[in-house]
């Protein structure tokens, strides 16, 4: 009986310290971390617009002062390449979000709870990173093609990440490129 | 009963110790040589910034963000954050008299990517992003 019972215990053991180790290996690199998605053409037409412009210095002020309109910092610049990358930190509070996570709280204080916290999860701020490739094209002479590409991240209010994301909405890319082509109309006329 | 078990309890608290406890990882692991064969692709071109602009095309289709880009030194860096965290540097150097050398490491999170596989799937989409800059198409 002593021996049968000793087995389960040592089995169980044998369960927890596998599971411990499992839990402590290396995760795994997604097979598809660098296939190109199905969706990624539909998205590079989305981010992409190509503009007319006198120069190359002209359309990479005009991009440099459209990201100073939409309140963007410039983190980097290499000019030959024609690369742009500027990031902004701006609010993500959503009232409903909070308001749901509010509710979340009292049900958890009212079931007994001691750890009610859900709040402190609200989105609080995020991150916004963009980068914006401004080149020549190669078919045609006085033309550029731009392509923009958006990423965010969002804290919560404990500065621990709640979501991180690439941006695809459509309409996000088409403001900024008609605020590009403004930007570009008045670089061409000051 | 408790010293019967106490061996088992003791190689798990080992476990424990050996799972806790990581040597910095500081110079990487794996042969040099080998590393470099998995990540590296040659191309027969001697166009430099042409090279560049297709990785920084293969780059903005994967859905990166380029963080850092130097002509003259034909590096590139750049993340995406989608899902998962993953960090590339790509660099483009003159390889003898006629060919350019395009290399690629690749990080997610903290773990350092040593699949060929997937260092072939992305020459899959430089090859393509190469071919048409070279001919002339945006």
């Amino acid at each position: 009986m002593f021996f049968a019972n000793s087995r389960v215990l040592l089995l169980a053991w044998l369960a927890l310290a596998a599971l411990i180790l499992a839990g402590c290996a290396a995760k795994g690199i997604p097979a598809d971390a660098l296939r190109l998605q199905e969706s990624s053409l539909e998205l590079r037409s989305i981010q992409t617009r190509k503009f007319t412009a006198a120069s190359e210095m002209e359309i990479l002020s005009a991009s440099i002062a459209v990201l100073q309109d939409m309140e963007y910092g410039i983190d980097e610049i290499e000019k030959p390449l024609g690369v742009l990358t500027a990031s902004k930190l701006t609010d993500a509070d959503s009232s409903k979000q909070k308001t749901g996570l509010f509710f979340l709280d009292i049900l958890c204080a009212i079931g007994g709870g001691d750890d009610c916290d859900s709040m402190t999860r609200a989105d609080d701020s995020q991150k916004i990173m963009l980068t914006m490739v401004v080149m020549p094209s190669l078919a045609n002479e006085n033309e550029f093609v731009t392509r923009v590409t958006l990423q965010r991240v969002v804290f919560d209010k404990e500065s621990r990440i709640n979501l991180r994301e690439k941006i695809v909405d459509p309409e996000i890319y088409q403001q900024i490129f008609d605020n590009l082509s403004k930007s570009i109309f008045l670089e061409a006329n000051q | 009963m408790t010293i019967k078990f106490s061996p088992l309890v003791s190689m798990l608290v080992l476990l424990l110790g050996g799972c806790a406890a990581v040597a910095p990882d500081v110079v990487g692991s794996g042969t040099q040589l080998e590393i470099r064969q998995i990540q590296t692709r040659e191309y027969d071109t001697l166009d430099k910034k042409l090279t560049m602009r297709s990785v920084i095309a293969t780059l903005q289709d994967l859905g990166f963000l380029i963080d850092n880009a130097d002509l003259d030194l034909g590096t590139i860096t750049a993340t995406r954050l989608h899902q998962y965290k993953m960090r590339m540097t790509v660099t483009v150097r003159k390889k003898g008299q006629t060919r350019i050398a395009v290399r690629v490491n690749a990080r997610i999170g903290e773990t350092s990517v040593t699949n060929p596989l997937t260092y072939q799937d992305f020459f899959v989409v430089l090859d393509k992003a190469m071919f048409l800059t070279l001919h002339k198409v945006d």
